[in-house]
């Protein structure tokens, strides 16, 4: 049924798509192509080709043995199949939590948005070890559900057991929601709420706006969240090992972690391979992306409008029961469960009084000479890396989304490739890079804290790419016609227009590169030196040490700074948005 | 025309700023690399074996290691006193991550470690294998049992860890003295394990412990028939041990021994059959930059005095005469559970793919 709203939209959207088609003379095009392209083929593809030549390296010469010698491994295929399995349904299951809850607090009149927000952020800050320590201990076999169960029934009952794919899948979706609630928010308070009432008014059905209207035009968050939830959840290590190790199941990051460290002369090999596999996976995850974003529609700009569109009424009670009750469960326990362990004097004791001290947070902050060092050193990265990707991934994406043509693809996906791989063989392929980029010339890189920055930006600038894209998707062409129109200048053009208008996204991406850097924890683990050791070191040192006490009092030291500055920064956003827009 | 400047300022803007963080590191950067001979070039370094060390150290010294963070500090401060005129650069991280470093360096054609300190004597052989390593045959060896150090002076012990068997005393009444107990009913399901997967050092205990008449690989079609979990590090298993998810625990002695001394609910049992060893080997690079402080260092950590910072940290010492500290055995009051160390280090790779089918898919 074709009704009026519909086609004004999709001939709107073909316009503005017959607008972005516009040609400039061709010499400049290509010398734009080649601008982006240099420096992305330097940065990103060059140090994944030096670890794909790895895996054609053998003791006989150039030869695809090791290829063969793995595709023919029942073991590979059975970790593809549990890659695949785990990242498609975690992400999902992302998708439908990061959505909904991305709807409940840009929409509806829910009440407490603001510890909503904070409160989401959670499972991106707390480090996947603890997450998942958290986990099973609350469904382990002898977690608090099993057990509770088994008091109920009166007899052993195993209702529901973490280890294994199921709860691969689901730790994982819990711990990458945010990426898409984060993405689809921003999208969702620019969807100008006339054309809901429009449609609603032509009279679709509520479910109906929410299909055709609601959700196409939020389509460049959610799928680029989607996006980001997929690949997170193929290099994801710290959760399948945890999990999955014990119940057997191989993914191809844990596969491509024991290939390295079974050293051996064909040790990079290996990995060299699997990694292959698993970037060509990402690769189809980034392809589906394009497809879903074909759909998409973009809209006339409009400004963000945080007013309430739909009152819940009765079930607002309901609504935030429900939010509470889930956020309890898959935020705050965790946290909890971290905090409590901090606090304990020696790991296992119960958790009484007489067992309780502040000694592990005095020690992490007082005398440990190497934590004030390492938050030094991780703010640094933090703010350098998320500077770097803040400019240049904006532009990357505003030139991508301009020239949606099959070079800006394939770019897209090169540079999508260092966060889908397993962080430790991003680190390796760094130092094969970085020693000695071109034959002959050492920069001396290696070794110092820069190497750190290289390889975080290399790693994180996707997260600021799609962040930014989604912005500069929802802000039609017109706008920037207009205001060279008017006579804008290029600086008065970005500075008073185009960058207020692409704030909300630049933002988020800002905000996920610095908490990812300050976090960090395989790229540093392997490539730090004397002088430039991280807050992700100190914390894995602690760990590895068996002082489990200690590593959870640094890390709820970093989370409860962190979640203090995201409530400032929440209110400067808040205060930014006013000036801009109001 | 107004769109082509736009283009145009956009693209230079891009270009400049990804150049940026290259030009920022290029300057910033001395070159001391520059200075610095390749490997290839410094063929010469291999032979100074036999060669009396300078009395006179100095420069920087580059070390690697998988000892925990404070260990490292306490060795390199031990060191600094001794030769304060050497700077020495750490970078300390697991096992697994320090090899996976030093072979990436081999691969790009420098390796940047003077002297590397990881976990067990399979790993070492292999780098020496790959002729990674510099024979050097200090004279505080001498007081180091032979069979725990190599023949050419490639690699020395510098402690002893047993892996030992970790019960938790909240629910366990009656100690074991048998790693039989772990293919008993009284331990079904209770039981946990590194995986030699993804630990160098379990990997060495899978290979001793399936050489010895008395276990072999039956030993472990009884652990996996009495559904022992296989968990990713020593960390881990002393963790789920500790915490009371897990009962049993074959784990990494100091580790047990710290925990019980801070106060968690563990103990720690030698297993009357005997416990395999490992004993963080050290050992110099070819190529190593500053040999001579390299063997200054390595000289240090097995004297007397290095041997008595071990003990105080936590660990038994290696060397004849040390005293082990409270809670753990010395090395005369350990049975050592062995096997050929060319031999495991031959076999590592079928022995851990072997364990990974029979484990259970994994």
């Amino acid at each position: 049924m074709a009704t009026n709203w519909q086609t004004t939209l999709t001939k709107r959207q073909a316009e503005g798509r017959q607008q972005r088609l516009w040609t400039a003379p061709i010499p400049m095009e290509k010398a734009a192509g080649w601008l982006v392209l240099l420096p992305v083929a330097f940065f990103f593809v060059y140090p994944l080709w030096k670890l794909v030549i790895l895996s054609v390296k053998t003791e006989a010469g150039l030869g695809l043995g090791i290829f063969s010698e793995l595709l023919a491994d029942a073991r590979t295929w059975s970790a593809v199949y549990h890659s695949l399995t785990a990242a498609v349904l975690s992400t999902v299951l992302a998708l439908v939590i990061g959505v909904s809850l991305a709807w409940l607090c840009a929409y509806t009149d829910i009440r407490f948005k603001g510890a909503i927000h904070v409160m989401a952020m959670l499972p991106l800050l707390i480090p996947s070890y603890v997450m998942t320590l958290a986990w099973t201990q609350m469904a382990g076999p002898a977690g608090v559900l099993n057990r509770f169960a088994s008091w109920l029934m009166g007899f052993p009952v195993e209702l529901w057991n973490v280890y294994g794919l199921d709860g691969i899948i689901v730790v994982m979706g819990l711990s990458h929601y945010p990426l898409v609630y984060m993405l689809t928010l921003s999208v969702l308070y620019r969807i100008p709420k006339e054309l809901e009432w429009a449609a609603r008014s032509s009279g679709a059905s509520s479910r109906n706006v929410l299909r055709q209207v609601t959700l196409p035009l939020a389509l460049p968050g959610i799928a680029s969240g989607g996006l980001l939830a997929f690949i997170s959840g193929l290099d994801n290590f710290g959760i399948p090992a945890f999990l999955g190790i014990p119940a057997g199941i191989p993914v191809l990051s844990t596969l491509i972690y024991e290939q390295v460290i079974g050293f051996g002369p064909s040790a990079f090999g290996r990995a060299s391979v699997l990694s292959i596999l698993l970037g060509i996976i990402a690769l189809g995850g980034t392809g589906l992306q394009w497809l879903l974003l074909r759909k998409s529609r973009v809209d006339q700009t409009s400004a963000e409008d945080r007013s309430v569109r739909y009152t819940l009424g009765k079930k607002r009670f309901l609504a935030e029961g429900a939010v509470g009750l889930f956020l309890l469960i898959t935020s705050f326990l965790p946290l909890l469960s971290m905090a409590s362990t901090a606090f304990i004097k020696a790991y296992g004791l119960p958790f009484l009084a007489e067992n309780l001290t502040w000694k592990h947070f005095l020690f992490v902050l007082r005398d440990h000479a190497g934590t004030r060092e390492a938050l030094g050193n991780s703010l640094m990265l933090a703010g350098l890396t998320g500077a770097l990707c803040l400019v240049v991934g904006t532009l990357f994406a505003y030139w991508r989304v301009q020239r949606p043509h099959k070079l800006g693809k394939m770019l897209e996906g090169a540079v999508s490739l260092p966060y889908a791989l397993p962080g430790m063989v991003v680190g390796l392929a760094m130092i094969l890079t970085w020693m000695e980029p071109i034959p002959g010339w050492q920069p001396g890189i290696y070794g110092t804290v820069w190497m750190i920055l290289i390889a975080y930006v290399t790693r994180f600038f996707i997260l600021q790419v799609k962040s930014s894209t989604v912005s500069i998707l929802q802000v039609g062409r017109e706008v920037e016609e207009a205001a060279r129109i008017s006579g804008g200048k290029l600086w008065t053009r970005w500075g008073r227009i185009l960058l207020p208008l692409y704030a909300p996204g630049m933002l988020t991406g800002l905000f996920l590169v610095m908490l990812t850097a300050f976090t960090e924890l395989t790229i540093s683990s392997l490539l730090w030196s004397s002088g430039s050791q991280t807050i992700g070191v100190v914390i894995f040192g602690f760990e590895q040490a068996g002082s489990t006490t200690l590593s959870t009092a640094l890390s709820t030291l970093i989370v409860t700074a962190i979640l203090i500055l995201l409530a400032i920064g929440g209110l400067w956003k808040r205060y930014w948005q006013r000036r801009v827009e109001g | 025309m107004n769109r082509i400047a736009l283009r145009k300022w956009t693209l230079s803007l891009f270009a400049a700023v990804s150049v940026i963080g290259l030009t920022a590191c290029g300057t910033s950067s001395s070159s001391p690399q520059a200075a610095a001979p390749s490997p290839e070039a410094a063929p010469q370094t291999n032979n100074q074996a036999a060669e009396p060390v300078p009395a006179k150290v100095g420069g920087t010294l580059s070390f690697y290691t998988s000892q925990p963070d404070a260990d490292a500090a306490a060795l390199i401060d031990g060191f600094a006193k001794k030769h304060p005129e050497v700077k020495v650069e750490l970078f300390r991280s697991g096992t697994e991550e320090v090899i996976s470093r030093l072979q990436a360096e081999a691969q790009a054609g420098q390796v940047k470690a003077d002297v590397l300190l990881v976990a067990d004597a399979p790993t070492f052989a292999s780098l020496k294998k790959q002729d990674l390593l510099m024979p050097y045959t200090s004279p505080e060896a001498e007081q180091i049992p032979a069979e725990l150090k190599d023949a050419d002076g490639s690699y020395t012990g510098t402690k002893v860890m047993a892996t030992v068997l970790a019960v938790n005393t909240q629910k366990v009444s009656t100690l074991p003295d048998s790693w039989k107990v772990l293919t008993e009913p009284e331990a079904a399901g209770k039981g946990v394990m590194p995986s030699p997967l993804y630990s160098g050092a379990a990997a060495y205990n899978l290979g001793v412990f399936t050489r010895q008449s008395e276990f072999g690989w039956n030993y472990f079609e009884g652990l996996k028939a009495n559904q022992m979990t296989v968990s990713k590090g020593n960390g881990a298993v002393l963790k789920s041990v500790a915490g009371g998810e897990k009962e049993y625990g074959i784990v990494v002695d100091y580790m047990v021994a710290r925990a019980k001394k801070e106060g968690s609910p563990v103990e720690l049992i030698y297993p009357s059959e005997g416990v395999p060893v490992i004993t963080e080997p050290i050992g110099i690079l070819k190529g190593a930059q500053n040999p001579d402080a390299a063997k200054a260092f390595v000289d240090y950590v097995l004297s007397e005095e290095g041997q008595k910072l071990a003990a105080d940290l936590g660990y038994t010492p290696i060397r004849k005469g040390v005293e082990a500290p409270e809670g753990l055995k010395s090395l005369e009051e350990i049975k050592v559970l062995s096997a050929d160390i060319a031999e495991l280090e031959a076999s590592r790779e079928a022995d851990k793919k072997k364990f990974g089918e029979m484990m259970g898919g994994n």
